[in-house]
């Protein structure tokens, strides 16, 4: 089977475009929808100039998708001085799986000559999620603390560097579950927040102080061709299930999908398309009560703006400290 | 046709493929979603719709199922 555009091997054949890609192209083209989307979403705006460069923190995993995005961002970018690129990986405390996925990060970024920061749940928060997930107080999946954890903590740091936005790897195969999730528990709030927080283009979204603002330039790219370009590239990447991994709802949804895809393929890419007009309109109409609600106030543990008195990072550590 | 595929850092597993089967089918062969895994003859990706031709290949897994950092929770 040969390459569309040369006379090269193809190493992948993507059935809803039909194109059949050598490595060489298969990389250009994954490249080519990453700039594309930071060129449609705006990220770099007009007024970014050499002594006022945009400021982006990226949540470095050492996972394939964080680590894709660092390097083709780096390359893009590397000659450009209205951009600053800031990784940033963190220690949940899962003992042997992340020490290696942050030896991917360290390799990477020194390869890259990016800034690299690594913080730990352990030395904010005196939290390691081996032990959480031992003592599990709340009953809940490990995800789902180490989620609300990371969260923090992006927010909290991407912040601290006077980040101007936070990128993450997401991939196609993510923001399509996501969509789905959203779909299925009829949750068009949900819908109009995933919007405004890193779906919309810049110019569309509503400007807020509350958090800094996120983008996922990977997300037009299925996660095979993601893994694919780690692998063509040899890019120092960790691809391991966490051994705490433990998402029943999303696993469903995400096989759910793979196999639509195999019947239907360009599943993904039309769910995305009628999702990203949907939660516009959602937006528009959700948006005012989101942001101009006068519950949200400052938790009174830790200063984040939150719709409680203890924000749900306060009330999750102090049951933990409890157990 | 018989194809012996071995499963990179996993175990090695001999399926029975029709003749006219691509990688794609191999895949399913062995249980995967083409999605997720990539075949490799002599170390390099191959299309998945090509026609199987070789009596022994690499799957080589390229997404984990769940729990991907960053993925986790409900992205916003």
């Amino acid at each position: 089977m040969e390459c569309d555009k040369c006379d090269r091997d193809a190493v992948h054949h993507a059935a809803y475009s039909g194109a059949h890609l050598c490595g060489h192209h298969l990389c250009e083209s994954v490249e080519r929808r990453v700039r594309r989307r930071i060129r449609q979403d705006d990220l770099l705006p007009d007024d970014a100039t050499p002594e006022n460069p945009q400021r982006w923190v990226i949540g470095l995993s050492g996972g394939k998708d964080s680590v894709v995005l660092t390097q083709i961002l780096a390359e893009t970018f590397d000659a450009d001085p209205r951009v600053e690129l800031v990784a940033l990986s963190i220690h949940e405390g899962i003992e042997g799986y992340r020490d290696e996925s942050l030896a991917a990060c360290n390799e990477l970024t020194a390869e890259l000559d990016v800034t690299h920061e690594t913080v730990s749940y352990a030395e904010e928060f005196d939290v390691r999620m081996d032990e959480v997930v031992e003592d599990d107080p709340e009953n809940m999946a490990p995800c789902a603390y180490c989620g609300v954890f990371r969260r923090d903590l992006l927010e909290a740091y991407a912040a601290a560097y006077d980040a101007d936005k936070l990128l993450t790897g997401h991939n196609l195969d993510d923001e399509a579950q996501t969509a789905l999730m959203n779909f299925f528990e009829g949750d068009l709030h949900q819908m109009a927040t995933h919007y405004d927080a890193s779906l919309g283009p810049f110019p569309d979204r509503t400007p807020t102080d509350r958090f800094v603002p996120r983008a996922k330039p990977l997300r037009d790219v299925p996660e095979k061709e993601v893994a694919l370009y780690a692998h063509l590239r040899d890019l120092p990447a960790h691809i391991t299930e966490c051994p705490h991994a433990s998402e029943a709802y999303r696993g469903e949804i995400r096989d759910l999908l793979l196999s639509m895809e195999e019947d239907h393929p360009g599943t993904r890419h039309s769910i995305m398309a009628g999702y990203e007009e949907l939660a516009a309109l959602a937006a528009e109409k959700y948006r005012d009560e989101a942001t101009h609600d006068g519950d949200l106030s400052p938790c009174v543990e830790c200063g984040s703006t939150t719709a409680r008195d203890v924000c749900r990072k306060c009330s999750l550590l102090e049951s933990i400290r409890a157990a | 046709m018989n194809v012996t595929c071995d499963v990179v850092g996993g175990e090695t597993e001999t399926v029975s493929v029709a003749e006219d089967a691509t990688y794609a089918d191999l895949c399913r062969a062995v249980g995967f979603s083409p999605h997720e895994v990539t075949v490799l003859v002599d170390g390099r990706p191959v299309a998945e719709d090509g026609t199987v031709t070789e009596e022994r290949v690499e799957l080589l897994r390229l997404v984990k199922g769940g729990g991907r950092a960053g993925a986790t929770g409900r992205a916003r």
